[in-house]
């Protein structure tokens, strides 16, 4: 799971990239601070040297003496970790207080013209650095071998204390860049929320496609699901205009055919209207299930359940104008279905329809948000049916009452899409008497 | 009374023509849907069978031309289409009343019967006129409860000025409304018509209005 996150990928690879730059810039830091410090430190061994010296001078029986002290008063503590001594071939003549009896650890280097420094052990083990030179003093003809040395332990503290604050501070600036980068992260990522949210709209019908402004990076990823959603919708639109072109061209044939043998008498015609009537039957029900299995599949779709509504409160007036039939459309605005316009429009149509055949004079339909779903409500006032009988009706080909024209195969296709979309139907008892159809279907989220 | 049938499969449009003729309709046939809008626009029909997958031109665009040229009369859609979103098209299109094929045959000319009838302001399938009546569904015309025979071009005649009962008719609108677009107007066959009708019907039903045509009343009413 870890591993698959966006965010993760970028903070490891930038971690990993941001750990090194840090720790190469550390190494870097801390090794030219070194160096500086000990140039710094071989610069003072160095002027003590010289001053040690100009003040050397050989006594009468040309033994080398300090004509003055050389001024570093650690030079006269012992084992101060500070001393000089003035040899010659390997002999100590003169030495600083603070060597006490212990003598420095000279090279052997002979043919020495500047000054040579490297690093010995002193007394008590301490690590010193050494500078020397070989000098001939004025008015001898011996060659002395000038040393001076100081404690290095100063400088690996000074490198250490340096080292520690280093670590503090780049340690603290990784962290600040680490914070810096999650904020990057989570504001770079925002675009990928955003689509995130469209397509969740797109999914509970709020929206068609996916609305809004993306950065370039992301946008051609929203322009392919959009085209994706309306090849979808065309592929749906397509199969289904072609059911349709194919209940017309086999339902004229079959009118022709049904009409023929109607007018004509004998064994044949028989035969024809029989099958004719089994045609017929057989095209209405695999054409119901062609277009019910098309439905509830394709995305981003919603109906506005009031206008379907009103349409249907329109064309059924005229359909059952002789009867004189009133019929209400009480569906609130804002309602909406989460599917194909044509599946509500057969869905309810078929009800109204059914009421209307049946009503007296008053057909109702209502409609009312429970949860996440819509209740589609139609109500006649017509003689009503039996609760034993109720369910026999959404069987195909059921018809309860020849005499009312139908194919028996409405209510049944009403109930066929209703459960596709994950809805259903069921009738029960109208206030006034009659039937009542109650259609419960998803709903749009509320926006 | 005078019907536009708009079908382009040959056999159903014969078919329709024989059960309207055998009605005692005149038939007019259009096989697509710029001819049928031409007929519809040009004689006076009073009802219209019109399919919708029509070539050329189609059903719902043919009706709606017609109606927002102010042709008002009744037509019923005759088409395989049959979800609500194409019937709620149709009928906003224009059409008075949508069958679905296949269909039978019967059914469509009780609705067509039906449609004429609520067209011309008659609720029920029986008209009548002082002691006529006449049955449109079954073709029985009796007066005084005796029944008469007429000839189909009789009838024809005689189910027009019923249904316009009590308004002047010209003998122009007769013509246009008895014969189909073949016939030829020029001869007076409707006053051979009129006469034979005024013989088997006795008293005078049909009236002569001078210089205007021919008006169906109750004897003695109006004169």
């Amino acid at each position: 799971m870890a591993a698959r996150s966006l965010a993760l990928r970028l903070v490891v690879g930038a971690g990993v990239w941001i750990a090194a730059a840090l720790l190469a810039g550390g190494i870097a830091l801390s090794t030219l601070f070194h160096d500086t410090v000990e140039r710094s430190f071989d610069a003072r061994l160095e002027v003590l040297l010289e001053s040690l010296v100009a003040v050397a001078e050989l006594d009468a029986q040309g033994q080398p003496q300090l004509s003055r002290s050389v001024g570093e008063p650690r030079f006269d503590q012992p084992y101060s970790g500070w001393y000089w001594e003035i040899a010659e071939d390997g002999k100590p003549l003169l030495r600083s207080r603070s060597l006490w009896d212990q003598e420095l650890t000279m090279s052997d280097e002979t043919a020495m013209t500047e000054a040579f420094r490297h690093d010995v052990v002193g007394p008590d083990n301490q690590p010193l650095r050494l500078v020397e030179r070989q000098i001939t003093l004025p008015g001898s003809t011996h060659r002395l071998r000038f040393g001076v040395a100081g404690e290095t332990r100063e400088i690996e503290a000074a490198v250490h204390s340096f080292n520690k604050t280093l670590a503090w501070s780049l340690g603290l600036l990784g962290v600040g860049l680490l914070v810096a980068l999650l904020i990057q992260i989570r504001f770079g990522l925002q675009p990928l929320r955003r689509i995130r949210q469209s397509i969740v709209a797109v999914r509970t019908g709020r929206a068609q496609r996916l609305e809004g402004e993306f950065p370039v990076e992301i946008e051609p990823l929203s322009n392919e699901l959009n085209v994706l959603i309306e090849h979808n919708a065309a592929v749906l639109e397509r199969a289904r205009t072609q059911v349709s072109n194919l209940a017309h061209a086999l339902k004229t044939p079959l009118s022709v055919l049904t009409n023929e043998s109607n007018a004509a008498e004998g064994p044949l015609a028989e035969t024809v209207k029989r099958q004719t009537a089994s045609m017929r039957q057989q095209i209405d029900h695999y054409l119901a299930r062609a277009r019910t299995a098309a439905a509830a599949r394709v995305l981003g779709v919603r109906t506005e359940a009031d206008a379907v509504a009103e349409d249907l409160r329109r064309t059924l007036e005229r359909i059952h104008v002789d009867r004189q039939i009133r019929i209400e459309a009480r569906v609130p605005a804002g309602l909406a279905f989460r599917g194909e316009r044509q599946d509500l429009e057969e869905m309810l149509g078929n009800l109204a329809d059914n009421a209307c055949k049946w009503a007296k004079s008053r057909v109702v339909i209502a409609a009312r948000r429970e949860g996440s779903h819509i209740q589609f409500i139609v109500d006649d006032d017509g003689p009503g049916l039996p609760a034993a009988q109720r369910d026999a009706v959404f069987h195909r080909g059921k018809r309860l009452d020849e005499s009312v024209p139908g194919s028996g195969h409405g209510l049944a296709i009403v109930r066929e899409i209703a459960e596709l979309y994950g809805g259903s139907v069921s009738l029960g008892d109208a206030p006034n008497g009659g039937l009542r159809a109650m259609l419960s279907l998803p709903a749009t989220d509320a926006d | 009374m005078r019907i536009l049938v708009v079908e382009d499969d040959p056999d159903l449009a014969r078919q329709l023509k024989a059960a309207f003729s055998a009605a005692s309709y005149t038939v007019d046939l259009a096989k697509d849907g710029e001819e049928g809008h031409f007929l519809g626009d040009t004689e006076p029909y009073d009802a219209v069978v019109l399919d919708l997958g029509l070539p050329v031109m189609d059903g719902v665009t043919v009706l709606k031309r017609w109606r927002r040229d102010g042709r008002t009369m009744p037509v019923l859609i005759l088409t395989a289409r049959d979800r609500w979103s194409e019937k709620v098209a149709g009928f906003d299109a224009g059409a008075d009343d949508y069958v679905t094929k296949p269909f039978q045959m019967e059914e469509v000319l009780a609705r067509i019967r039906a449609l004429i009838r609520r067209a011309s302001g008659h609720a029920s399938a029986e008209l009548e006129c002082g002691g006529l009546r006449i049955d449109s569904a079954s073709g029985r015309v009796t007066v005084d409860g005796v029944q008469v025979k007429l000839t189909a071009q009789e009838f024809r005649l005689l189910d027009y000025l019923m249904h316009h009962k009590g308004k002047i008719v010209s003998r122009t609108e007769l013509t246009e409304h008895i014969y189909d677009q073949d016939f030829d107007r020029e001869s007076n066959t409707i006053e051979v018509f009129v006469g034979r009708l005024r013989k088997k019907l006795g008293a005078n039903y049909i009236a002569t209005v001078r210089g205007l045509g021919y008006r169906l009343a109750p004897p003695g009413e109006g004169e």
